[in-house]
């Protein structure tokens, strides 16, 4: 929960910059809610089921009217717990746990987005961004931790979408997007936490 | 109308963004291990009585507390000899010597750590005004408690020692421990399903 709070406070943070900036150009502000399907080795040792709690956000300067840069930052909690099982232990004991694993990522990325049209209903969208995602992994034998390892490990995401304004002349509309979140993450039996991404969300100007 | 956007996707961060707690979602027949270790170089099969001691040990903080027969502790006995019997050995009455000597165990372990009320409650709105008090307008002073509290984490241990090979061996050598650990060890409903699972975990130790 902690981490959480300190990317409310990121977030607030972003506002007031925003809010400074207004008139240098404009700051456009996507929050979307977003699902993420484990993918490779993550899938396979970690968890495989889809992840329906998480949240992405861009804020995004324009810097012409198709081009704009800027941050993206959200939040992903994966989980999944197996049935009992007998695991059998390197010093030869056998040991029968339900195994609960529990991974939240949380992107620090710098974001270029490119718009292909920017007028009409349909807008579609690339977004490239490269950072770090901070990791948090946990696994739990029964009720006890047997895992806890927190880390920042690099990320970056290609992303392409679709915008869509409320009419022709509004400034605020649906965003739709679907992007690859590649984070290599060497530990143990895996290699990576990348998951496939997909985001419905709102995008809007920063300014009254 | 503008203006609620950024109030919208705070709220879609807040209801989304929290995480699944594994801790929370499990039962407490899934939040139990069951530990089995075993002596390679034994031969199951070789051996064919067995005696279960009368009573079990409780252990302390790696201190031998008490030898005790709760009613909790002969139904642990009983399902211990049983489960024996299923599989093929035969019980021998004290005075006779058995191939396999068996002892269980209730060992605790105690955790301690410090709580710590740094402030006064008086910061809480609806906790008593210093009005109550007759003293309006006063404040509280107050220095802050620190407590210490304790856990007691406990397991069931159940050993098997090698008797019948005793002299050979100049010593009671080890043949098999089963460990019981988590929520519900110490509830008397689980006592036939906590025995069950660490035999049926340990398919060799059976007389054919």
């Amino acid at each position: 929960m902690r981490s959480y709070k300190s990317y409310i406070l990121l977030i607030a943070v972003m506002f007031i910059a925003a809010g400074s900036f207004a008139q240098q150009g404009e700051f456009r502000l996507t929050a979307s809610y977003a699902a993420a399907i484990p993918v490779g080795s993550f899938k396979d040792n970690i968890v495989s089921k889809t992840s329906f709690r998480g949240v992405d956000v861009n804020l995004l300067y324009g810097v012409t009217p198709k081009l704009s840069v800027g941050l993206t930052t959200g939040y992903q909690d994966f989980y999944e717990k197996y049935p009992r099982q007998v695991y059998k232990l390197s010093d030869g004991s056998d040991i029968s746990a339900v195994i609960s694993n529990s991974v939240q990522q949380i992107p620090f990325l710098a974001t270029a987005r490119y718009d292909f049209i920017s007028s009409g209903l349909l807008r579609p969208y690339v977004l490239a961004g490269v950072g770090g995602q901070l990791v948090l992994n946990r696994q739990f034998l029964g009720e006890y931790t047997n895992d806890n390892t927190n880390r920042f490990a690099f990320a970056a995401r290609p992303e392409a979408g679709i915008y869509i304004p409320f009419g022709k002349e509004a400034h605020t509309g649906i965003n739709l997007g679907a992007y690859y979140n590649y984070i290599p993450y060497n530990k143990g039996s895996i290699d990576n936490m990348n998951s496939i991404g997909i985001k419905l969300g709102i995008g809007f100007p920063m300014r009254d | 109308m503008k203006k609620s956007w950024p109030g919208i996707a705070l709220a879609l961060l807040i209801f989304t963004g929290c995480a699944k707690d594994p801790l929370n979602n499990l039962s407490s027949d899934e939040a139990r291990l069951y530990i089995t270790n075993h002596n390679d170089s034994a031969s199951f099969s070789s051996y064919t009585s067995f005696r279960v001691a009368d009573s079990v040990a409780v252990i302390h903080n790696n201190q031998l507390q008490e030898k005790a027969r709760t009613d909790f502790d002969a139904q642990l006995i009983e399902a211990v000899a049983a489960r024996m019997q299923q599989n093929g050995y035969t019980p021998v009455q004290t005075g006779t010597t058995p191939d396999i000597g068996i002892t269980i165990s209730r060992v605790y372990n105690d955790y301690t750590g410090v709580i710590s009320y740094p402030d006064y409650w008086g910061g809480y709105g609806g906790y008593w005004d210093p009005f109550y008090w007759g003293y309006p307008g006063y404040g509280y002073y107050f220095p802050g408690i620190i407590g210490t509290y304790t856990v007691t984490d406990g397991a069931i241990s159940i050993d098997m020692f090698d008797i019948k090979n005793a002299k050979a061996n100049d010593k009671l050598d080890f043949l098999w421990n089963g460990l019981i650990r988590g929520s519900g060890t110490f509830t008397s409903a689980n006592i036939n399903k906590n025995v069950q699972a660490l035999f049926d975990q340990s398919t060799y130790l059976k007389r054919n």
